[in-house]
């Protein structure tokens, strides 16, 4: 999993409490100092998007099972029916992290039977999902 | 009570002893230096002769399980041969007087990197920096391996089995690191070997990690020492050109590979240097794999900042910010790759 805000955060005042040997001093402080600058502005925009982008997700990923399901029977098309009925409860990072890894998992699996099956629609609409999932969760650098 | 050696006077203690004479270390400096080695510069006056060095020693963890013997005679094997690289002075891997491995290379004074994630990192040398820096890759790929230094630590792969050994290498990391289910790169590596590349051209030594940002450059066009050859190996040489045109190392939009030639004219320098052609269906293979090989990095990055304790923030960059703008070009390359 990429770092969460909390992880971030925690990172920060870490390295901004331990201290550095002689010999790291110099060029290397800069450095880091200018990383944890970086840091700070990343996780101001991650504050902003981060919850939204995680409840979109999840739900995208719901409706996306609610569509797929009938097209399969067995174990899959049960989880995947399991999964569209369900709704997020848990808004703390970690509850919506949870619930999206499960919700992955099940992308994952889905995309393989998909891919299987040769059904170039869906595989389709999958890969535009990775497209609007990667754009939701964006960073953006300065002049990036 | 003792007080513990500083690491300037266990450089001093270990080249006294391998070079016979008195050894004296100065300026002993950490430097940026690649997030997988701790990188220092000094310099140092042995026998009377003074030097500017760069030690180059395994931090406590890496982010990268790299062989460090690779990466000193991959730098050897182009002392020399018109590939601009630091001279290999020093290996030691069972760490000697520095408790962890090392090794020690000259330093190449008055060059700077340029960042990847700079506007315009080169100005208006661009078109420069650009021309050579497709060159001395191309030379690269040109070398024939026979009677290099790297064979002694290298295995030459079959030519049909560079790309299996390679997805299979970065696929196993992102098994053995991922901490969160990531959909995009597995649909990715799927795809990877749904689709093979042909057999290699030839088998040339692999930088592993030839990009902007990993070389010297004098401030006025001119190209001066190609670094961090951590991930060397020997294998197709399409893998560099992948990597190197990977937009991760150039602003989103951009035109040009990291502010210097277009990718079409960075393929036509190669191809002059190289005497190789670029299959253009083995490097749309290459340019995706690129990505995932990324990504797998990006993955051991944010494992080994958890894992370390949140203490190197380079870490949390690169498992962070990168990750996320890795997933943003394996996305818009599977978008690509499933219109054609």
């Amino acid at each position: 999993m990429t770092p969460t805000l909390p992880d971030i955060m925690t990172g920060v005042a870490v390295t901004l409490s331990t201290p550095l040997p002689p010999e790291a001093s110099g060029d290397y402080m800069v450095g880091r100092a200018g990383m944890l600058t970086m840091l700070a502005m990343l996780a101001a925009q991650e504050a902003e998007r981060g919850t939204a982008a995680r409840v979109w997700e999840n739900a995208a990923i719901r409706a996306l099972a609610a569509k797929a399901a009938p097209a399969y029977d067995g174990a899959l098309g049960g989880v995947l029916a399991k999964a569209a009925g369900e709704i997020d409860t848990d808004f703390t990072w970690s509850g919506l992290d949870a619930a999206n890894a499960a919700l992955r998992r099940l992308l994952i699996a889905l995309h393989e039977r998909v891919e299987a099956a040769r059904d170039n629609d869906l595989d389709r609409e999958i890969i535009g999902l990775y497209g609007e999932m990667a754009h939701a969760r964006r960073l953006e650098l300065a002049g990036g | 009570m003792t007080l513990p050696m500083s690491l300037t006077e266990r450089l001093e203690a270990y080249l006294t002893r391998t070079h016979g004479k008195p050894a004296n270390v100065k300026s002993l400096s950490r430097i940026s230096g690649g997030a997988s080695r701790e990188t220092y510069k000094f310099d140092a006056e042995i026998g009377g002769e003074a030097k500017g060095y760069i030690l180059r020693r395994d931090p406590p963890g890496s982010l990268i399980e790299t062989d460090r013997r690779l990466e000193f005679l991959a730098i050897q094997s182009f002392a020399g041969k018109g590939v601009a690289a630091p001279e290999a002075l020093a290996l030691e891997e069972d760490g000697a007087e520095l408790e962890r491995p090392f090794f020690i290379m000259g330093r190449i004074d008055g060059g700077m990197p340029g960042s990847p994630f700079a506007a315009d990192p080169y100005g208006e040398h661009g078109g420069a920096i650009g021309e050579q820096f497709f060159s001395i890759m191309g030379r690269i790929a040109g070398e024939p391996v026979q009677g290099l230094p790297i064979l002694a630590a290298a295995d030459i792969p079959a030519a049909e089995d560079c790309w299996k050994q390679q997805l299979d290498y970065w696929a196993g990391v992102i098994d053995e690191d991922e901490q969160h289910p990531q959909p995009i790169v597995r649909a990715a590596i799927r795809r990877l070997r749904r689709s093979p590349p042909p057999p290699a051209a030839k088998i040339a030594v692999v930088h592993g990690d030839y990009r902007s940002g990993n070389f010297l450059q004098d401030g006025a066009g001119k190209i001066i020492a190609i670094l961090d050859w951590e991930m060397a190996h020997l294998g197709d040489p399409l893998e560099d050109l992948g990597w190197a045109a990977d937009p991760l190392w150039s602003l989103p939009g951009s035109r040009t590979i990291s502010g210097t030639v277009s990718l079409e004219e960075g393929i036509a320098i190669w191809e002059r240097a190289s005497g190789l052609s670029v299959d253009p269906k083995a490097f749309a293979w290459w340019r995706l794999f690129a990505s995932v090989k990324a990504q797998a990095i990006w993955t051991s990055s944010a494992k080994e900042w958890r894992d370390g304790g949140f203490k190197e923030p380079i870490l949390a960059f690169s498992g962070w910010y990168t990750a996320r703008r890795q997933d943003q070009i394996l996305a818009d390359r599977l978008a690509h790759l499933e219109a054609l």
